[in-house]
């Protein structure tokens, strides 16, 4: 007894004895806000600062280092190439409509060099929307079944068996190429892939299988490639279940003649496969180009922000700038590099570096101002592209089967002269057969480097480790502020019982405001479950919307809205409009409904960290402030102080910048001016964002947008 | 767990149990999208579908069901389910019929909850009545733990995935509720059946045993024996009748007669089933002896895979005993401690069994959540409730997603996943702790109330 009179004592007065981590945990609620307002800084600071802090890239693995040996491509391969490329350039190959005959061509070309070859027929396959691929395996997409004659592509495939290898394993080499509308570049790309594979049929250091698929592009390099490594990677065992292209006569005769034309074994009209992928490259040839050297641009972005192995991006690097002398470059945001802000935010801290230095001279970390203007530029775009989780080329099908690929895109200087092409076909053969070299020679996948990396340039990267803390900085605040919320919504009412009562009416009404105390939060978490249930719904209906023929975007998004809009009436009048029942109690509720939204976002936002680091990034940036800041409407306007005006006015304006078409509006007016902009493409956007991250965006989103406006 | 609102009248309760069965029903009718039973969260060695098919294949074969240490449980199971798993209906999923039992099991048991819950909350006003508290502590607030705790049980997201995941969990499950509910309400027989079935599916169901014996022995929860005594020496009327009964052991020879003879039936049961394949020798070694030896390393919610797939082999029995040491060393000092309240004790076993036991799914985190619900009056004070909900929603998302990391996208490791299970270890832990103190500083506000002092203010 005479202890828990002493506790209740107690409590009145500071505890003289608190373990120092609650004492801490304390100090941090209690200060919540001068702690949110560091860390948020810091958080956007320290986002600034990646590019100083970016790290060279290194080569982990000297496994990897035979790529660097003199090449074996010669002249002869190249005069081979060339030759491949002026039948491809030749009108009379361009005279059949469907473009089989440079197909033809091409298989002939590679029969001779004693490649097995076949021809994959495929339907082009729109990307849809599907809610749950996420968490399913890759292969377990449906295949349509509605397939036309009228509408296939051809992929030819080369295979070269490698002389010392057991067949388990193979390096694939792209080539898009459409045959009814062909450029001079992708030609070249031919060309330069076609003096590599006579080289490959040669060499006697090959171990692994080498793939050549040239990906009919006409239908989008993406589905064409995306198509061959569905079939490579899901075998179908019996005949009758693929219902497809072979039921189609005119297909069917097509290859029945070719069968005959081709006098060679080697040929064959089934799917033929190597072993597993180790690697893929993609290689394209840009036909246009202003620039005064030969540059090299490496697109590594798959689906979902996923990237490949940083090996692959090292060994091709470092190839291209060491060995054949190409300018190697990763995408920018161009906008960024004339920014004078950027400018004036680098040349701080190349400053800052220099006084670091003068007082310490082992403190090393500046860098020039123009390569921060760069690095940032290089980041951003790093960041948009994964943030979007669209692929930025046909590599990013292989990645969804854990496959390293990459895109390398050759820009030549440009002019037409025969020696400027066979230099062209050297080097960017040479290039090819080096990384293929090093890939050859790898015993395992590659595991040795990074596969969660922002690039700042193409030798410079930002690891996990050290953009993970910008990250941890800018959502800190959100598990502090709700716990202080809770906490005072909690003392708060135990406060308003204690005064109002005499001291004998404690005991009695304590066990009801017990009962409801602990247990209160309750109520808020049914609300913050409905309105994500309604995101949930929301952000789910474009799947089924899309499942109606014949719509316009402009139409479909209509209907979205409108459906939307029908949802959540629904959900409002069954489930006992949650909606009202808060509104009614959001006086005293509303830190308990700020509190456990906070802790709903700080959830999403640290599971988006671990799917998709950039979205999540600038999910975080967009949503921790409109989360803090969000505070009931009527409260401001009642309490009328400058200040809370202040906070309605960014609320609103929070609210509606990240509310997703306005945000979608936003940029595109930013972009290409507010004339053009249009609810279609919107919806457009949409669709091509059929990946999952965009759908936890938009529910994310759509809570604090609803409170912010309670 | 959301959906449960405070005050539940008897209709809108049987509203949200048709809602929990009718979202059931629609999940089953889109298996393939959700590929649940795949899922290492879901079914386990012991608890997993196609290694029960399997079974019962092996078995249709003329072999023995354990052959190629493909399936664990037990041989009643391939009898009563094995058919279910390769009967279809023309048109329909796949395992309907299955997933129907498995359905009914959740209902049946979320029944037995309720009953078992009114009976608990009885008691618990008798006990106050007879403390003379009624005043003091406003009855009518009371909520009806019973129905709170079958819609827990029934709308918890682990127990319908557990469902349409296809896993035996709910009728191991139905089988540990059975024990308690018969045990409530003193149906010694019915206790006894529901014991033996429980530890003949699960080993760790046997730990109940001492909660079964509580129960049977001095009556469901009540406040502790020594504050009648307190409030009659204060009355100084001593009222025999008002006393809890003591510790009877009546009740529990009977159901340690009646367990005995469960157990001799249910032997001799799978002694027949299995008298071609190695007979209960077999049985025993593949079952009993696959939990306690943790052969299979796959990936699960648990910790011990891990830590067993790096221990050096000649450690192994070492740390197989330290790990199943620890469990039997809490049953004593729990038992001691809570010794009034066995219903309490037998949620704070379970709990411990799923957070130790080897091969743990979100089935068994199912059932002791759903027995928390019995005590949502006396636990109304516990701390850290907002965190806990928001740890457990966490790491129910972050599990499938670094399990997805790791396999599907090998961008991730084993660490990834393990992570997440060494959180969900210590929500487990947060739980169990912060459940037994704030049960035990309900037992001093009671206890305060009687002698008058002033309340606890840190309760």
């Amino acid at each position: 007894m005479a202890e828990t009179k002493e506790k209740s004592l107690s409590d009145e007065k500071p505890k003289p004895r608190v373990r120092p981590i609650v004492r801490l945990g304390i100090f941090l609620i209690s200060h919540s806000f001068h702690f949110s307002v560091v860390c948020c800084t810091a958080g956007v600071l320290a986002l600034f600062l990646l590019p100083v802090l970016a790290k060279n890239t290194y080569i982990s693995e000297n496994a990897l280092m035979p790529g660097s040996a003199s090449p074996m491509l010669s002249n002869q391969h190249v005069s081979d190439g060339n030759r491949l490329v002026k039948d491809l350039t030749n009108p009379n190959s361009k005279s059949s409509e469907t473009g089989i005959e440079s197909h033809k061509i091409i298989a002939q070309y590679m029969l001779d060099l004693g490649a097995e070859v076949s021809f994959h027929k495929f339907h082009p396959q729109m990307n849809q929307f599907h809610p749950l691929h996420f968490f399913s395996s890759p292969d377990s997409g449906k295949i349509q079944e509605n397939y036309s004659c009228s509408s296939y592509g051809i992929n030819t495939v080369g295979i070269i068996r490698a002389p010392h290898g057991d067949g388990k394993e193979a390096i694939v080499l792209v080539t898009p190429y459409n045959a009814l509308k062909s450029g001079f570049g992708e030609a070249l790309s031919l060309g330069i892939a076609y003096s590599v594979f006579s080289l490959l049929t040669q060499v006697t250091w090959l171990a692994k299988d080498i793939i050549w698929l040239v990906a009919d592009s006409q239908y989008g390099e993406y589905a064409a490639v995306a198509a061959w490594l569905r079939e490579y990677q899901t075998p179908k065992f019996s005949s009758l279940s693929t219902p497809n292209a072979e039921m189609c006569p005119d297909v069917n005769n097509l290859f029945e003649l070719k069968g005959h034309s081709i006098s060679g074994s080697k040929f064959s009209n089934s799917f033929r496969r190597a072993g597993t992928m180790a690697s893929a490259l993609v290689l394209k040839v840009r036909d246009q180009n202003e620039q005064f050297e030969d540059t090299i641009s490496i697109y590594a972005e798959a689906s979902n922000g996923q990237m490949p192995n940083l090996d692959l991006i090292n060994v091709v690097n470092y190839l291209a700038v060491h060995r054949q002398g190409l300018r190697v470059n990763v995408e920018k945001l161009w906008s960024l590099l004339n920014s004078s802000w950027l400018k004036s935010l680098g040349e701080i801290f190349e400053s800052l570096a220099k006084v670091a230095k003068s007082l310490y001279p082992k403190w090393k970390f500046g860098i020039p101002a123009t390569e921060y203007v760069e690095g940032t530029a290089t980041l951003a775009s790093s960041l948009y592209y994964q943030a979007l989780g669209v692929p930025t080329g046909p590599h990013g099908a292989f990645r969804d089967y854990q496959v390293d690929a990459i895109t390398l895109e050759i820009s030549p200087k440009f002019s037409l002269d025969k020696v400027w092409r066979n230099d062209i076909l050297l080097r960017g053969g040479r290039l090819i057969e080096g990384v293929i070299r090093s890939v050859n020679n790898l015993l395992e996948k590659f595991h040795q480097s990074f596969f969660l990396y922002l690039l700042t340039s193409p030798s410079k990267f930002v690891s996990v480790g050290v953009y993970m803390i910008a990250f941890a900085l800018l959502i800190a605040p959100l598990p502090m502020v709700a716990a202080s919320l809770y906490v005072d919504a909690n003392s708060s009412s135990n406060c308003s019982k204690g005064d109002s009562s005499t001291p004998s009416a404690i005991t009695d009404t304590d066990e009801h405001s017990i009962a409801i105390r602990s247990w209160r939060w309750l109520n808020s978490a049914k609300l913050v479950f409905i309105v994500h249930l309604w995101g949930a719904i929301v952000s789910l209906l474009p799947y089924f919307i899309s499942q109606i023929p014949d719509c316009s975007p402009t139409t479909s998004f209509m209907i979205w809205v409108l459906l939307s809009i029908l949802s959540l009436l629904t959900l409002n009048s069954v489930l006992a409009s949650p909606l009202a029942c808060a509104k009614a109690t959001q006086e005293k509720e509303w830190a308990l409904v700020k509190s456990v939204t906070i802790s709903s976002v700080f959830i999403g936002l640290g599971l988006m960290s671990v799917i998709n680091f950039a979205t999540a990034e600038i999910g975080a940036l967009l949503m921790v402030p409109m989360c803090l800041l969000a505070q009931p409407l009527k409260l401001d306007v009642r309490a009328g102080t400058l200040r809370s005006f202040c906070r309605m006015i960014c609320n609103l304006v929070l609210g509606h910048i990240a509310f997703p078409p306005a945000a979608f509006f936003l940029l595109k007016g930013m972009l290409d001016g507010f004339g053009n902009a249009n609810v279609g493409d919107f919806w457009m956007w949409v669709e091509s964002l059929w990946a999952w991250n965009s759908a936890t965006y938009l529910f994310i989103v759509e809570v604090t947008y609803i409170f912010s406006h309670g | 767990m959301e959906k449960v609102k405070k005050k539940i009248g008897s209709f809108s309760f049987w509203n949200w149990v048709t809602a929990s069965i009718i979202f059931r029903l629609i999940l089953i009718y889109f298996p393939k999208n959700l590929n649940l039973s795949s899922r290492p969260e879901v079914s386990t060695p012991l608890t997993s579908f196609r290694r029960l098919a399997e079974g019962y294949w092996l078995k249709q074969s003329f072999m023995s069901p354990y052959a190629g240490s493909m399936y664990h449980g037990s041989p009643l199971l391939l009898s009563l389910l094995g058919p279910l798993t390769i009967n279809r209906i023309e048109g329909q999923p796949n395992h309907l019929l299955y997933s129907l039992v498995s359905v009914i099991a959740d209902v049946v048991s979320a029944m037995l909850i309720r009953a078992t819950g009114q009976n608990l909350r009885l008691a618990y006003l008798r006990s106050l009545e007879s403390l003379d508290l009624v005043k003091q502590i406003e009855v009518s607030e009371f909520l009806f733990s019973g129905d709170i705790a079958a819609l827990i049980y029934l709308c918890n997201p682990f127990t319908i995935v557990a469902c349409v995941g296809l896993s035996t969990s709910p009728i191991e499950n139905m089988a540990v509720i059975l024990c308690l509910y018969g045990a409530c309400s003193r149906l010694i027989p019915l206790a006894a059946f529901g014991w033996v079935i429980a530890t003949h599916l699960s080993l760790y169901s046997a730990i109940l045993i001492i909660p079964v014996i509580f129960l049977l022995g001095c009556g469901p929860d009540s406040p502790p024996r020594k504050l009648f005594l307190q409030r009659h020496q204060q009355k100084e009327v001593l009222n025999q009748s008002k006393l809890p009964p003591r510790f009877s052991w009546g009740p529990v020879i009977h159901f340690a007669f009646w367990a005995f003879l469960w157990s001799v039936y249910v032997l001799v049961l799978c002694g027949i089933s299995l008298k071609q394949f190695g007979g209960l020798w077999e049985m025993f070694k593949s079952t009993y002896g696959f939990i306690l030896t943790v052969e299979d390393l796959s990936p699960n919610i648990g910790v011990l895979w891990y830590f067993f797939a790096e221990v050096f082999e000649f450690f192994r029995n070492f740390f197989l005993i330290v790990f199943h040491v620890n469990i039997l060393f809490m049953i004593l000092p729990l038992a001691i401690r809570l010794r009034h309240r066995p219903c309490y004790l037998a949620f704070v076993y379970v709990a411990i069994c799923s957070m130790l036991k080897s091969y743990p799914s979100v089935g068994d985190s199912a059932l002791y959540l759903g027995l928390l619900g019995w005590f949502v009056n006396e636990l109304a004070d516990m701390q850290f409730s907002l965190f806990l909900f928001c740890g457990y929603v966490g790491v129910s998302l972050l599990s499938p997603v670094m399990h997805n990391l790791w396999i599907w996208r090998g961008t991730g490791n084993a660490n990834f996943y393990f992570a997440t299970a060494m959180v969900y270890a210590c929500l487990q832990i947060v739980l169990v702790v912060e459940g037994v103190s704030a049960m035990l500083n309900h037992d001093r506000k009671l206890r305060n109330l009687i002698t008058g002092k002033p309340q606890d203010a840190k309760s």
